[in-house]
């Protein structure tokens, strides 16, 4: 394959704004957001289809914002740049994007962190002794199956085809 | 002995006539282990690599790469998996214990009523019903053996797991609303050691492999055990292509590749197929002959039709307080008050309601796919907040719900990929609203601030696609899973069910292939 130039860096500036409105989690720092850009970025070697398709749509979110707005795409406000992407919203560059970001920003360790989702428990002893069951806001409920009074009926009287009689609650 | 047989068991020779099995998971391992048990030999033919516990990834991306069927499958019909998830209809491992691997290990049975639809639900229109060859009383003393081999929590003395977190939340609503029937099994997990396996640790990670053991699999139980007797032998990535038949139409050999690529025969007396729903259908229809121009065993035209998935559903409720529903047991809550037929709720058949808890990276992917922006964030924001459930019923069977040949594509052997064309009865998106709607009422009650609606996900339950009949021209196979038409072949898995019941299936695979093997031993003459 003959080189490829290298993109232009206003290309993964305009990506993490991008992601930033598409996926906005005011409490995720930049981190998790430029590693889901570079990662999208890194796969964009496998298909040219995919990195002209990416330039290209990001070249034109920023030719709308100047547009619209008179402004870079990267410095729209959140709304703006919210609603810029619902109107391309069936765009294949973004559908490419989402479909890489949603496998990639919620599998990065720092988001799990943020969210409070503590992964991997076995090489601590599971979660036995680290809180599978500290919920304490409501009571503790019955781990048994029902020994009451009460049958389940397992076929409605109604239901019971006129030819059998063998069906009912057991 | 033991110590003197090899770790893929004594080897078998290619033209020795044994008792060739296709799949290593629920079916097939089991009646790997049944047979052997009794003497008889037999080769385990199983396209996947054998992965240890230590080898498990307990990360959902990581497991799902590692141990999932990824080769190519394609999706069709107006169900929403055909365009969310076009190559990935269905989710099943390719690994030695198949998807007993990634279970979770929900082990309620079938009801009576659910092995005579056709009796009960009448003629409903599009649904190819039909009453099974058997009844729950012919299966009832399979099933004690079945729970007795997983070690089903809540059964024959196995005691109740303790309750998680997401089961608080899910135990509670449900009391609220007056249902009766829950608890945290039956379940195949341990809560104390059995079987020489230990008592969970609730580490959370049961849709991926259990490092722990303490979860049932075939490739824990089953397939070791069946080596062990010295008349097993195990063969992992070997992939089966066709099963063959002499002149006289029985069933005689099966073709396979193994890693490299190279084709085999392995003789045999008898075949039993049990590569899950989409895989058995596929291995006949590629197995046409002369005999058999439709695919073999496919007099009936049935091979590969009445496709099930089960109606599923999912529903993740967010709370003002913390959750965590990832931690424990995923699957160790079941409710089964509206696992009945009731037809005044407006449609036939029942469901459960299961715990259910995924991790961020496949809630992302999977809660609601293709969604972005603030209303997707907002569902994931609330992660450690969210309590999560299942509705898992019985979908009614309809012809065109099917598996077949693709012509136009191929996996990396060069043979046709399967497709898997599927579309909801009304009675199953009628199902599948109640569902929701009594989730929403379960999680309101409990105080949840909201709750998503998820659709289904790929398949891991597939069924119904080399059905069970009576008679020949009905379907596949009969009551014991042999072809009607092929001698000696016989189906071992979840695509010999007529009907799918509302129950997760694995317990009625095991307890099904543990009733075939007694029955192909007699057959053999090497009894019961
Ligand atoms: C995430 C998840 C959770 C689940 N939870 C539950 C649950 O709680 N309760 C329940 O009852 N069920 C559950 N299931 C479903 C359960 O795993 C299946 O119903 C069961 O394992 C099916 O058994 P089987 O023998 O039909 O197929 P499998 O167990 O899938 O085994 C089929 C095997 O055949 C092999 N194979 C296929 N084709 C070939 C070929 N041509 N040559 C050689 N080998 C081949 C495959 O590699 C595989 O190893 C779950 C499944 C998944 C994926």
């Amino acid at each position: 394959m003959p080189e490829t130039p290298a993109l232009a860096p206003a290309v993964r500036t305009n990506l993490v704004r991008l992601l930033r409105a598409a996926y906005p989690h005011p409490s995720f720092p930049d981190g998790p957001y430029e590693r889901t850009a570079d990662h999208i970025l890194g796969q964009l070697d496998e298909s040219l289809w995919h990195r002209i398709a990416l330039t290209s749509g990001l070249e034109s979110l920023d030719a709308s914002a100047q547009r619209s707005r008179g402004t870079a795409f990267a410095d729209l406000d959140d709304d703006a740049a919210l609603a810029l992407l619902r109107g391309i919203a069936d765009a294949e560059f973004f559908a490419f994007i989402r479909g890489v970001t949603v496998v990639t920003l919620y599998n990065d360790h720092e988001v799990w962190d943020l969210l409070g989702y503590e992964g991997e428990s076995y090489s601590k002893g599971g979660y036995l002794h680290r809180g599978f069951d500290d919920l304490d806001w409501l009571p503790s409920p019955r781990v048994e199956e029902y020994d009451g009074p009460e049958r389940l009926v397992e076929v409605a009287p109604d239901d019971v085809p006129a030819t059998t009689s063998t069906t009912g609650g057991r | 002995m033991a110590e003197s047989i090899p770790e893929l068991g004594n080897p078998i020779a290619h033209d020795e006539e044994v008792v060739v099995i296709v799949g290593s998971g629920a079916g097939g391992g089991t009646v790997a282990y049944e047979l052997s048990q009794r003497g008889i030999p037999c080769v385990v033919l199983e396209a996947g690599p054998w992965l240890k516990p230590e080898d498990y990834e307990n990360d959902e991306w990581a497991a799902f790469n590692q141990m999932a069927w990824l080769d190519n499958r394609t999706a069709s019909g107006p169900y929403r998996v055909a365009t969310d998830f076009p190559n990935l209809p269905a989710w099943i491992v390719k690994a030695v214990g198949g998807s007993t691997t990634h279970w979770s290990g929900a082990t309620p049975r079938f009801r009576d009523y659910e092995f005579r639809t056709r009796s009960h639900y009448g003629v409903v229109e599009g649904a190819n019903l039909l009453d099974w060859p058997i009844t729950l009383a012919d299966l009832a003393p399979y099933y004690d053996r079945a729970e007795k081999a997983i070690g089903s929590t809540h059964r024959h003395g196995r005691p109740a797991l303790p309750a998680n977190n997401n089961y608080k939340v899910f135990a509670n609503g449900a009391e609220k609303v007056g249902y009766k029937f829950y608890a945290t099994g039956p379940y195949g997990t341990n809560a104390e050691p059995y079987d020489g396996r230990p008592a969970s640790i609730q580490d959370g990670f049961n849709f991926q492999g259990d490092k722990s053991t303490a979860k049932w699999s075939t490739a824990v139980r089953e397939v070791p055990r069946a080596i062990a007797t010295g008349r097993c032998e195990l063969r992992p990535s070997s992939q089966a292509v066709q099963v063959t038949h002499d002149a006289r139409g029985r069933a005689d050999a099966v073709l396979y590749l193994d890693a490299e690529g190279n084709l085999h025969r392995q003789a045999a007396k008898v075949v039993c197929v049990a590569g899950n729903s989409i895989e058995s259908p596929r291995l006949l229809l590629m197995s046409a002959s002369s005999l058999h121009p439709d695919g073999l065993a496919n007099s009936s035209g049935q091979v590969g039709r009445n496709y099930m998935r089960h109606t599923t559903g999912s529903v993740y409720a967010r709370f003002d307080q913390p959750v965590r529903m990832y931690r424990g047991e995923t699957m160790a809550g079941i409710i089964a008050d509206e696992a009945r037929l009731d037809t005044s709720r407006g449609f036939a058949g029942g469901y459960y309601m299961e715990t259910l808890s995924l991790g961020p990276a496949f809630l992302a992917a999977f809660v609601e796919p293709g969604s972005w922006g603030p209303e997707f964030t907002e569902v994931m924001a609330a992660y450690e907040s969210t309590a999560g459930l299942w509705i898992v019923g019985e979908d009614l069977p309809q012809e065109s719900n099917r598996v077949t040949l693709n012509p136009a594509l191929q996996d990396q052997w060069g043979l046709p990929a399967p497709d898997v064309h599927f579309e909801d009865h009304p009675n199953d998106v009628a199902m599948r609203e109640h569902g929701y709607g009594r989730a929403d009422m379960l999680y309101e009650a409990v105080g949840a601030l909201g709750t998503h609606h998820t659709p289904p996900y790929p398949a891991t339950h597939n069924l119904g696609t080399c059905r069970m009949s009576e008679r020949p021209e009905d379907g596949v196979v009969d009551q014991w899973g042999q072809a009607h038409d092929v001698p000696g072949l016989y189906v071992s898995d979840g695509s010999v069910m007529t009907t799918g019941a509302a129950a997760n299936p694995t317990l009625t695979i095991v307890a099904l292939a543990i009733r075939q093997a007694e029955h192909i031993a007699e057959q053999l003459g090497t009894g019961a």
